[in-house]
C-alpha cells in the first residue's frame, strides 16, 4: 500500500460554534511521512487531527461529510479504542493528560486498556523509558513534575502503546525551550522507526527539518501545499504574511537601554528570596524606570516564578528591600502596586460578563472608564461576553484591562505567548508597548525569543 | 522503601474488620490493642513514621478519655465523653485508612478494584477523583492569588453584604478548571483506548499471598475475641 | 456516515464518568473544608453534617447540569461513601451518603434531572447522609460510650449524657442539614443561570 493515511474531501463544523470548521480537505501520507499542518489559531488544524484520531464524531458532534482511511480502511467502521491502537495522540496540555498519579502507571496506561499481559507491560516500560531517556522520571509523583516532564510522560504512555501513526496537537504549546528540544528528539526517534506523523503546530523552528510535508490552512482549508525544500526557501516577508512563526530560535538580541536617568522608579536592593528558610535566590539588584519593559529569562526551577510572586507582594522577600521612587515597599504596598497577568488566565476571571469583569469588587466603578479602557484594548465589542467564551489572547487582554482599571504601576505577565500564533503575539507586544507609554514598569517571563527580540527593551537573566 | 507489600484487598478488607471491631468495641482497652495491632501491620508495611505518631496520638486521647471518664463530672464530662467517644470510633480506622492511602498507588486500586469485579461505572469515576484531588489544592493556590492581587477576599463582611460575588470568587474558576479537565482527560482516555471492553490488565501486581492470609487472619481473630468480649 | 454521535446515546459515556470523577473531588473538598471547622471541636461536632452541606450545593448543581443522565448523582454519593470510609469516617456516615446520593438520583431523575427544584433537592438528599452517624448515635445513646468504662455503666454517667445530648439535638442536625444544603444548592442555582450556563460549559 502507497499511502497509510488518506482523507477524502472531508468538510466539518461543529455543532453550536462556528469556530475550526473545514471544508473539502484532502490528502494522504506514506507510510514513514511527516506531515506539519499550521496556520493561524482557529484555521482548522487541530479540528482534522481529530478526524484522524476519530475523535470526530465519536466525540464532538456536527456536520460531517467524507471519509478518513487508514491503511485502506474506512475509520467510520471503527470505534475509537480500535483506532487507539493504530493512532496515537499527544496533546497541548501536559496537566490534563494523565489519568494516573504515579509515573510508571501512566506509561503503562493506554497497554493495560489495550489487554498487554503484565510481563510484557513490565518490560515495554523500561523500554520506553530508556528509549526517550526518562528513567530518571520512572517511580516518581506526576504531581512532583515540570510541565515538560509531564508532557514527556503522555508522550511515553503513547509511545509506549507502539503505534503506527504519531497525531500531535500543538505539542510545544506548553513548553520550555529545552523541552522543545527534547519533543524534537523523540519525533526524530518516530522517524528513525519509520512511524507516520501528523503535527499540528504553529511553531515551527523545530520542526523545519523534520517535516516532509508543510501544509499551510486558513480558514479551514488548505491553501499552500510545500516540501521542506519549498517551505525554508520562503522570504521573510512572504512567512510573516502567512502570519507564521520564526523558523529560527536565536537568542534575542537588544540593545539594552539600561537606565535612562539615576533615578530609578523601582529599585530591588540585596534581595533574597524562597519559601520558609529556604533560599532560592540570593542577592538579587536591580533598577528600572517606567517605561521599560523587562525580559525575565533563566531555566526552569532556576526561580523565576518565586521572583515574580516576591515582586507581586504574594510571598515575603527573605532578605532585602524594593524601593519604589525611594520609598520602601511592604508586601501590602506591592499588592496594590502591581498585578499578574497569570500563565493560565482563567484563574483570575471571576465574573460572568467582559464588562462586569473589569469592575468586579470595585465599589463605585467608574463607566466611562471601564468603556474608554475596553475601546482602547479592543474588548468593547465583546463586554456582554462570557469572559470563557473568549479566545486566549482575548482573556489576556481582559486581565490587562483589569490591571489598568486598578491603576497599578507594576505589571508582570507570566509566559503571556504560551500556544500563541504569530499574530496573537504581536498583539501581546503592541499591548506592552501600550502599557509601558502609559508609563508602567513590565516585567515579562518567557521562553519566548521572538517576542523577546520584539517587544523588550531589556533582559533581566536569572541564575 | 522497605517493608512487606500487601494486596490492596488485604487493605481494604482490613480496614472493614477495624470498622466492624470499632462498632461492637466492648471496651477503651480493646480499642488500644487494635490500634497496637494496626501500628505492628504498619510496621510490617514499612511505614515507621505512620506507626509511631499514630500510636503516640491514640495515646494522648486515650490518656484524655480515663481523664474525661474520671475525672469531669456533669455537663464537661457528658460534651467530652460524646466527643471523645465519636473519636475513639472512627480513629482506628482513620489510622488504618492513611496506611492504605499511603502504600496504595492508583493503578492498584483500579487494579483490585477490576479483581472483585466493581464495574467500570464506579472504578474510572473513583481513579478520576484520586487523581483530581492534589489538583483542587494547585488550582485553590492559584485562584487565591488572583484574588489577593484584586483586593478580594472571602471575609465574614464580604460573605455577609456580598454572598454572591464571594460565591464567583470561590467557584467560577475552580469549575472553569474542573469542567475543561473534564473534556481534555476524557480525550486523552478515550485515545489510548480506555472503551476497550476487553478484560484490562494491570502493571501493578494484585496476589493475594500467604503474608496478607496471615493478616486477615489476625484481625479476625481479634474481631471474634472482642465480640465474644474477652478484653 | 451520519452526523449523530456516539456519545449522545443513552447511559454513561466516558466523558460522563471522568466528569463525575472530577466533580465529586471538588465535592469532596467541600465537604472536608465545610465540615473540618466542626468535627474536632467538642461542642459543636455534632453538626458536622451542616458544615459538610455548606460549600457543595454549587458543584452538585454543575455536575447535574453537566451530566443528566440517570446514575450521576448515585454514582457520586457512592464515590463520597467509599472515599469517607477509605479515609476511616464512621460506617454510618459512608452509608449515609451511598443512600443518600442513590435516592437523590432517584429523585432528580423524577424531572429528568432538568428540574431546579428537585435537582436542589437531590443535593439535600446526599447531605443528610452526614447525619448517619448522629443518627446511630442517638438511636442508642446509652450504649454508645459505654465501653469508654471499659464494660462497666455508671448511673450518673447516663445521666449526664442524656442532659448533654437531648432529643431537640438531633432535630437541629437534621432540619439545620436540610436548611444549609437547600440554601448551598440555591446559590449553586443562581450560579448556573448567572454563570455557567453562559459560559457554555453546560451539557
Amino acid at each position: 500500500m502507497i499511502e497509510k493515511i488518506r482523507l477524502d474531501n472531508i468538510s466539518f463544523a461543529y455543532d453550536g460554534t462556528g469556530n475550526g470548521k473545514i471544508k473539502n480537505i484532502s490528502f494522504s501520507v506514506s507510510p514513514g511521512g511527516c506531515v506539519v499542518l499550521t496556520g493561524r489559531s482557529g484555521c482548522g488544524k487541530t479540528t482534522v487531527t481529530r478526524m484522524i484520531n476519530g475523535l470526530i464524531p465519536e466525540f464532538f458532534s456536527g456536520e460531517l461529510t467524507g471519509s478518513v482511511f487508514v491503511d485502506g480502511e474506512n475509520l467510520a467502521d471503527k470505534q475509537l479504542y480500535e483506532i487507539a491502537k493504530k493512532i496515537g495522540s499527544v496533546f497541548q496540555n501536559p496537566k490534563t493528560q494523565f489519568f494516573n498519579t504515579d509515573t510508571d502507571g501512566e506509561i503503562a496506561f493506554g497497554m493495560e486498556n489495550n489487554g498487554v499481559p503484565r510481563q510484557e507491560l513490565i518490560k515495554r516500560v523500561k523500554k520506553t523509558a530508556d528509549n526517550l531517556n526518562i528513567t530518571n522520571l520512572l517511580n516518581r509523583s506526576i504531581f512532583s513534575l515540570s510541565g515538560g516532564e509531564k508532557q514527556k510522560i503522555a508522550f511515553a504512555s503513547v509511545y509506549a502503546m507502539n503505534p503506527e501513526v504519531y497525531l500531535l496537537d500543538e505539542p510545544s504549546s506548553n513548553l520550555d525551550t529545552d523541552a522543545i528540544c527534547d519533543l524534537r528528539e523523540y519525533i526524530q526517534i518516530l522517524k528513525s522507526q519509520g512511524k507516520t506523523i501528523i503535527i499540528a503546530e504553529h511553531r515551527l523552528y523545530y520542526l523545519k527539518d523534520l517535516a516532509d510535508e508543510i501544509y499551510y490552512m486558513d480558514a479551514g482549508e488548505i491553501k499552500h501545499r510545500w516540501t521542506q525544500e519549498a517551505f525554508l526557501n520562503l522570504s521573510v516577508h512572504e512567512r510573516k504574511q502567512l502570519g507564521l512563526r520564526s523558523l529560527n530560535q536565536e537568542e534575542p538580541k537588544i540593545n539594552d537601554k539600561s537606565l535612562r536617568n539615576d533615578n530609578a522608579d523601582i529599585e530591588i536592593k540585596d534581595f533574597s528570596i524562597g519559601y520558609g528558610k529556604k533560599d532560592v535566590l540570593t542577592d538579587i539588584n536591580f533598577k528600572a524606570n517606567k517605561g521599560d519593559i523587562i525580559a525575565v529569562t533563566g531555566h526552569n526551577g532556576v526561580g523565576k516564578s518565586t521572583l515574580l510572586r516576591t515582586l507581586c507582594g504574594l510571598q515575603k522577600a527573605l532578605r532585602g528591600n524594593i524601593f519604589w521612587n525611594g520609598e520602601v515597599q511592604n508586601q501590602k504596598m506591592l499588592l496594590k502596586r502591581t498585578y499578574m497577568v497569570m500563565q493560565d488566565v482563567n484563574y483570575q476571571l471571576f465574573a460572568d460578563s467582559v464588562e462586569q469583569e473589569t469592575c468586579f469588587g470595585i465599589k463605585n466603578p467608574d463607566y466611562k472608564k471601564v468603556e474608554q479602557v475596553l475601546k482602547e484594548l479592543d474588548l468593547y465589542e465583546l463586554k456582554e461576553k462570557h469572559p470563557n467564551t473568549l479566545s486566549a489572547g482575548q482573556k489576556q487582554r481582559l486581565a490587562v484591562a483589569v490591571s489598568m482599571l486598578c491603576d497599578k504601576d507594576i505589571l508582570v505577565f507570566d509566559e503571556p505567548t504560551s500556544g500563541l500564533d504569530l499574530e496573537s503575539m504581536r498583539m501581546v507586544s503592541e499591548l506592552m508597548y501600550k502599557l509601558a507609554k502609559m508609563g508602567k514598569i513590565i516585567f515579562l517571563v518567557t521562553h519566548d525569543f521572538e517576542l523577546v527580540s520584539l517587544a523588550c527593551t531589556r533582559i533581566f537573566p536569572l541564575g | 522503601m522497605m517493608g512487606v507489600r500487601f494486596d490492596p484487598r488485604t487493605k481494604l478488607l482490613l480496614l472493614l474488620l477495624c470498622v466492624i471491631c470499632t462498632m461492637f468495641a466492648p471496651s477503651l482497652r480493646y480499642e488500644l490493642v487494635l490500634v497496637c495491632l494496626i501500628a505492628v501491620f504498619s510496621l510490617l508495611s514499612g511505614q515507621f513514621g505512620h506507626a509511631f505518631m499514630g500510636t503516640l496520638f491514640y495515646g494522648m486521647i486515650y490518656a484524655g478519655t480515663l481523664l474525661s471518664v474520671t475525672k469531669m463530672t456533669g455537663t464537661t464530662q457528658a460534651i467530652f465523653a460524646a466527643f471523645l467517644g465519636l473519636v475513639n470510633k472512627v480513629y482506628p480506622c482513620g489510622f488504618m485508612a492513611g496506611l492504605m492511602i499511603k502504600t496504595t498507588k492508583t493503578g492498584e486500586f483500579m487494579a483490585a478494584f477490576y479483581k472483585i469485579h466493581i464495574p467500570n461505572r464506579i472504578v474510572i469515576p473513583f481513579a478520576v477523583m484520586l487523581r483530581y484531588l492534589p489538583v483542587v489544592k494547585e488550582d485553590w493556590h492559584y485562584i487565591k492569588d488572583a484574588m489577593r492581587m484584586r483586593d478580594i477576599s472571602p471575609s465574614i463582611k464580604n460573605i455577609c453584604l456580598r454572598p454572591i460575588m464571594v460565591a464567583e470568587c470561590l467557584y467560577v474558576p475552580l469549575m472553569m478548571a474542573a469542567s475543561n479537565t473534564a473534556d481534555e482527560l476524557s480525550i486523552a482516555a478515550v485515545t489510548r483506548g480506555i472503551e476497550n471492553p476487553n478484560p484490562r490488565t494491570s502493571l501493578a501486581q494484585i496476589k493475594f499471598l500467604l503474608r496478607d492470609l496471615i493478616a486477615v487472619f489476625a484481625f479476625s481473630i481479634y474481631l471474634v475475641i472482642g465480640l465474644i468480649g474477652m478484653v | 456516515m451520519g452526523n449523530q454521535t456516539r456519545t449522545n446515546k443513552k447511559g454513561l459515556s466516558i466523558k460522563d464518568l471522568v466528569t463525575i470523577g472530577i466533580f465529586t473531588a471538588l465535592l469532596f473538598v467541600t465537604m472536608l473544608v465545610g465540615g473540618i471547622v466542626f468535627a474536632p471541636n467538642p461542642v459543636l461536632t455534632f453538626y458536622m453534617p451542616l458544615g459538610a452541606a455548606l460549600l457543595g450545593g454549587p458543584v452538585m448543581m454543575l455536575l447535574i447540569a453537566k451530566v443528566p443522565k440517570s446514575g450521576a448523582i448515585a454514582i457520586a454519593g457512592i464515590l463520597c461513601g467509599v472515599i469517607w470510609f477509605a479515609t476511616g469516617m464512621h460506617w454510618a456516615m459512608d452509608l449515609g451518603y451511598i443512600v443518600g446520593g442513590i435516592i437523590g438520583d432517584l429523585i432528580a431523575g423524577i424531572g429528568k434531572y432538568k428540574n431546579k427544584f428537585l435537582n436542589m433537592l437531590a443535593f439535600i438528599c446526599l447531605s443528610l447522609g452526614a447525619t448517619g452517624t448522629y443518627i446511630c448515635y442517638f438511636a442508642n445513646r446509652n450504649t454508645w460510650s459505654n465501653y469508654m468504662l471499659n464494660g462497666g455503666t455508671s448511673k450518673s454517667y447516663i445521666d449526664a449524657m442524656n442532659t448533654a445530648a437531648k432529643n431537640w439535638m438531633l432535630a437541629v442536625i437534621l432540619i439545620g442539614t436540610v436548611v444549609v444544603a437547600g440554601m448551598s444548592a440555591w446559590i449553586g442555582s443562581i450560579l448556573l443561570k448567572k454563570q455557567f450556563e453562559k459560559a457554555g460549559i453546560t451539557a
